[in-house]
């Protein structure tokens, strides 16, 4: 064999063991300590804008009064691992050095990547190992750890003077649901998380845009979004359309569809107008067999999930899925996002922090060009009692908390459960809160009544305008949200019994599995319903009744 | 003698630990995971005994045999692949040559990387718009490169190519051992007779190889049938659950959904079947021998 053939082969194996080995993902193991960073005001903050801003709420926020004994001491905190200016994670580390000044005491934060999160911390509880004082929880837990007792009720410390006081009348009904269980409360205030429709306010309203859809399409553009059926029409108008001057084709929605990428919270938004559907009597929101319900029959816990509705739903994502870049079927969270910040899709429905990011000028082209609004609807929801379609002449709108709102609970077995509720509450309180919100970066959504506008709440268009938003963007963005809790006529139910995260880890499958072709919408649903009937089955049908009807206040 | 007997008695005493170990850390969960087999047990719920349940529940789930047709396909192509790549390098590499060290050196590196920083790794070159595969496809003319993490197909094989860029190395380290224990004479008398590389190969190297090759085919098989680490870091078992391995089945019924009952069957039929292939191939090998 020729020398130089040898040699090649050598130099390619070497530099590919090299980029292989050296590129190990940096996911933290254990404890993340105390780091010497510079510090503005104390903060490891990046601008002396946040530190001052920070320390304007620390002053603000509510201190209760510390307890010198807890000088010195140390509690634990497992969250999902985002990093020290990551989402929800971030929060912990810039406020830990004020935490030290009120108290004396610290705390280590273990971060957990998000893949392994529930499972080591379910570990953590099963194996008596209690490594975690407070975990930041995703609510949907909530029906594991209350069934096994791993978590404890907070209600004793509102009243106790060593504590900060938090404002829970502020926070949205439908997330303050989530931090409870039953008659006590668990959680404390963080995040509050419900998907919205963002769009390019710049382009849907450019009268060029709009010009050049009528022409194509035989009608004005429907820029209002009021139904899935119009935000379809939209992005497949723009997808494969320059619309950006970059002279390449750009993309009209970006979706994260890759198993595991939470795609299935898509699904769980957009479908909900497809099937739940108000009540006709007083009030709209009661729950009966029929109305106001997405995922089972309050009666029997059959599954609803391959209700008609949720199948023409699935066949929606299905074509929005088919007006974006062909990669998003494999697209996780951040990759989506990516695609619209970068000004290359006009559509996207997620988070809050899509509002937030989009003012961050290291990741985002699009500050001053977003647009926000709830979730849209549909004129043809299917009704469950009726067993048919309907076709109403105004959309059947239908807000949604979907997602985690990720907060802090106290473990039962926390080794200083007052110092760790100390840390909770004064997280919690409206200033520190308030703060999080509008400071993008810390992925904490918006979602009490001083972060939205007069005349729903009292923030202030300049809290947002320090926090280094658009004023047109807040007012979209936090308009939005606000929209989602209060105006929209029902919601959906949220799900928490035990056994939730299973169910939607099957789900996740069964839907990428319709996404990408594998199977039809229809089996797709079908197969999530038979094994939603094994889950429950296995786990007791008649427990997750009674635990189910208590969650959605269902009574015959 | 009393010295004597007290000195043999103290040897067993140094065991101990290791005896304890060995029944704390693999036979106690051996058993007791044997136990759970038989047993409905979930987190947060009481044990009942079900008998063969779980093993009857598995033969009537789509996602047991899912799972095992996958890894069936992992195992065939990335077994194959990283045995004949590794011999085409031992043969290679089976001769003076300057550098030779270093070759050899670079060579096994990729052994030494851990699989689920590989699968993070392979997340980036198969990425389907930055991806250095599909950025040199698209360079190379292809219109409409594979969809690695979308398409079934395209998705089993990036976790199977990833695989077999890591194990080639340890395959060609064994093989191109075994090449050179291979006794000259006997090459020497071949070359008196002919001429030709490959009849050499065939009725010389490969006979004699073969003990070596069934040792290391069977070691990758072991290693393949357990295959987790890759695709949960680079597909996490999708598109659907097209790469969703045995494995990581297990790993998801008795960590992520903590059914440790039907986990552990699920493990033990695992566990039977590498018992079967490694006996068969086993008895090949002392077939050979003998």
């Amino acid at each position: 064999m020729d020398k130089r053939v040898v040699t090649l082969v050598g130099l390619i194996a070497l530099l590919s063991t090299m980029w292989f080995g050296g590129a190990a993902p940096t996911h933290q193991a254990g404890p993340v300590r105390a780091t010497a960073a510079p510090t503005i005001l104390g903060f490891p903050a990046a601008t002396e804008l946040e530190a001052k801003t920070a320390q304007a709420a620390f002053n603000a926020a509510d201190k209760g009064k510390p307890d010198p004994a807890w000088k010195g001491k140390k509690f634990t905190i497992a969250v999902y691992s985002a990093g020290q200016r990551g989402a929800i994670s971030g929060p912990l580390y810039f406020w830990r050095n004020k935490f030290t000044e009120l108290t004396g005491a610290t705390y280590d934060i273990v971060e957990i990547p998000f893949a392994e999160l529930r499972e080591k911390i379910y570990s953590d509880f099963t194996t008596s190992a209690y490594k975690y004082d407070v975990i930041i929880n995703c609510s949907n837990w909530y029906g594991d750890a209350i069934a096994n007792d791993w978590i404890q009720p907070i209600d004793k410390y509102f009243n106790e003077p060593r504590m900060p006081k938090w404002d829970r009348a502020s926070i949205a009904p439908a997330v303050a649901n989530l931090m409870k269980w039953g008659e006590h409360w668990y959680g404390t205030n963080n995040d509050h998380d419900a998907q919205v429709l963002y769009y390019r306010r710049d382009i849907l309203s450019d009268p060029k845009w709009q010009a050049q859809f009528k022409q194509e399409m035989g009608r004005d553009m429907p820029v209002a979004m009021d139904t899935w059926e119009d935000v379809l029409e939209i992005a497949k108008f723009f997808n494969r359309k320059d619309w950006n001057g970059d002279g390449k084709p750009d993309n009209g929605i970006s979706l994260h569809l890759k198993v595991g990428g939470q795609g299935f919270f898509h699904f769980m938004a957009l479908s909900a107008p497809y099937v739940v559907t108000p009540y006709l009597g007083q009030p709209p929101t009661k729950v009966t067999k029929y109305h106001n319900v997405y995922w089972f029959d309050p009666e029997t816990m059959e599954p609803l999930i391959n209700s008609p509705g949720h199948v023409r739903a699935l066949e929606t994502l299905i074509a929005l899925s088919k007006a974006g870049s062909p990669a998003m079927w494999g697209w996780s969270l951040g990759e989506a996002w990516a695609d619209f910040l970068s000004g290359k899709s006009v559509l996207v429905f997620s988070w809050g922090d899509v509002g937030s990011l989009a003012e961050d000028p290291t990741q985002s082209k699009i500050a001053g060009k977003l647009g926000a609004r709830g979730i849209p609807g549909t004129k043809q929801p299917y009704d469950l009692e009726k067993k048919q379609f309907l076709n109403l002449s105004k959309p059947n709108m239908v807000g949604n908390q979907v997602g985690c709102s990720w907060h802090p609970v106290l473990s039962k077995f926390a080794k200083n459960p007052d110092l760790a509720y100390y840390f909770m509450a004064w997280q919690a309180t409206p200033p520190i809160n308030h703060w999080n919100v509008y400071m993008g970066w810390t992925g904490v959504d918006p979602g009490t009544t001083y972060d939205w506008f007069p005349p729903a709440g009292k923030a202030t268009i300049d809290e947002y305008v320090a926090g280094g938003y658009k004023a047109d963007d807040a007012k979209s963005f936090i308009g939005a949200f606000t929209d989602n809790f209060y105006r929209y006529p029902i919601f959906q139910n949220y799900i928490r019994i035990p056994g939730t995260p299973e169910m939607m880890e099957v789900w996740d499958v069964h839907l990428s599995e319709a996404v990408t072709g594998q199977v039809s919408p229809k089996e797709a649903l079908d197969r999530t319903y038979q094994d939603w009937q094994k889950i429950i089955d296995n786990i007791g049908r008649a427990k997750l009744l009674k635990l189910y009807q208590q969650s959605i206040g269902y009574t015959k | 003698m009393k010295a004597m007997a007290h000195k043999e008695q103290i040897k067993f005493f140094f065991v101990i630990p290791g005896i304890l170990w060995v029944l704390i850390f693999t036979i106690f969960p051996l058993l007791y995971s044997l136990r759970l087999s038989f047993f409905q047990a979930r987190l947060g719920q009481d044990q009942t005994f079900i008998g063969m349940g779980n093993f009857q529940g598995a033969f009537s789930d789509y996602r047991f045999w899912n799972s095992l047709s996958i890894t069936v396909f992992f195992v065939v192509v990335s077994v194959s692949l990283t045995v004949l790549l590794g011999l085409g390098l031992a043969l290679l590499f089976n001769r003076p040559r300057r550098g030779l060290r270093f070759f050899r050196s670079s060579f096994v590196l990729p052994i030494f990387t851990a699989p689920i920083a590989l699968g993070y790794l392979g997340l980036t070159i198969f990425h389907e718009d930055v991806g250095a595969v599909n950025v040199a496809l698209r360079m190379l003319g292809v219109v409409n490169p594979p969809g690695w993490f979308h398409q079934v197909w395209a998705a089993r094989l990036a976790i199977t190519l990833v695989d077999v860029w890591q194990w080639t190395s340890f395959c060609f380290l064994v093989l191109l051992a075994g090449l050179q224990n291979l006794p000259e004479e006997l090459y020497e008398a071949a070359q008196l007779d002919t001429s030709s590389g490959w009849g050499i190969f065939r009725h010389i190297t490969l006979p004699l190889l073969a003990p070596v090759l069934f040792t290391v085919t069977i070691l990758r098989l072991v290693e393949t049938l357990k295959v987790l680490d890759i695709p949960f870091s680079m597909t996490s078992g999708g598109p659907g659950a097209a790469t969703q391995t045995y494995s990581f089945y297990v790993y998801l019924v008795g960590l992520r959904n903590f059914n440790a009952g039907y986990a552990s069957a699920l493990a033990y039929i695992l566990l039977l079947i590498m018992l079967f292939i490694s006996s068969f191939f086993f008895n090949r090998l002392r077939a050979i021998y003998d």
